[in-house]
């Protein structure tokens, strides 16, 4: 029985939906790379002064959150499978490289 | 000969007069050299004349209508019609041109020529592609209407990160000069502050060609 319970829960507990902080400052994301799987939540926080942004032309994923000012916090659900990039749309320089895998 | 000798003289007279207002009216913030390093320099950040994206007609009209005409945000660089006659804001902006920035025709064209080259489709869907692109992107500093009226630049106040975006809608800088300042970025072309990054991390040749044209097409107001 013990070992029934066991095995169900580290069943459910990969199925579990994980977030992932990615956090922006000094102008840039950190982490600037992420592997995740669909279900799965990318939440942004904002440290600098300044405001930011952050979105996805993906097809699937696309998301955009406006601008974020500082203290902020923002929240995206990863929807369909694939790499691609998130970006903010005010700071040319700063990128995310996703991976995003099937549960 | 004679004539040749009046017309050398009369030249060195108009240099030489573009000089002495130079020195008068400009070196407290551009310094001597131009290149803004003196001690204003930290305070009121003027362009370094020696990098300066500006023909020399449109430095004759920065100088006589100041900056804040042409979009900037501050007068900063205020207006010098009151003080000099058409013909001195020449003689100093022809000495400023031939001194510190005599190859910016020869830079704009070398830059151009080395930029990716629009195919006939391209130019075709320019107008689109500007617009989508200037919308998702320039927008948020510059506004919608590219009037510098944006929620970043009212929250810049809020954070006292004060971003002052140019006002698009009076830039004196003609397509090309868009295209070029919105690739290679404002440091890259005298500017002191980061503010206006380069764009050619995030988007080739093509979309900011087009974004360019967008602004020359929709955003201007004035020609």
């Amino acid at each position: 029985m013990k070992k029934i319970v066991l095995a169900a829960l580290l069943i459910s507990s990969s199925l579990i939906a994980k977030e992932y902080i990615v956090d922006q400052k000094n102008k840039t994301f950190i982490p600037g790379v992420l592997n995740v799987k669909v279900g799965d939540t990318i939440t942004f926080t904002n440290s600098d002064p300044l405001s930011h942004n952050a979105y996805t032309d993906d097809v699937g994923n696309e998301f955009d959150i406006g601008m974020q000012k500082k203290g902020v916090r923002k929240s995206v659900k990863i929807k369909k499978a694939g790499k691609f990039e998130i970006r903010c749309a005010i700071h040319p320089h700063m990128l995310i490289k996703v991976t995003a895998t099937d549960k | 000969m004679q004539l040749f000798l009046l017309l050398f003289f009369t030249l060195s007279l108009y240099a030489s007069e573009g000089e002495e207002i130079y020195k008068n009216a400009c070196v407290s913030c551009h310094a001597i050299d131009g290149k803004s390093s003196n001690n204003l320099a930290f305070l009121v950040k003027p362009r370094k004349l020696s990098l300066t994206i500006l023909r020399n007609q449109q430095s004759f009209a920065i100088t006589k209508e100041g900056a804040h005409f042409w979009g900037a945000h501050s007068d900063i660089m205020p207006s010098f019609k009151y003080l000099l006659t058409d013909k001195q804001i020449h003689s100093v902006t022809d000495y400023i041109s031939k001194t510190f920035n005599p190859n910016i025709e020869k830079k704009i064209a070398k830059l151009m020529q080395s930029s990716q080259q629009l195919t006939l489709l391209q130019r075709e869907n320019r107008l689109q592609l500007g617009e989508k692109i200037f919308k998702k992107t320039c927008a948020l500093c510059h506004g919608i209407k590219g009037d510098a009226k944006s929620e970043y630049v009212s929250a810049s106040k809020e954070n006292k990160t004060f971003i002052y975006p140019y006002n698009l809608t009076r830039t004196l800088l003609d397509e090309e000069q868009i295209f070029l300042y919105a690739k290679y970025g404002g440091l890259y072309w005298g500017t002191q502050k980061d503010n206006m990054q380069s764009w050619s991390s995030r988007y080739n040749d093509v979309a900011l060609k087009s974004v360019a044209y967008y602004i020359q097409q929709k955003i201007k107001k004035l020609d």
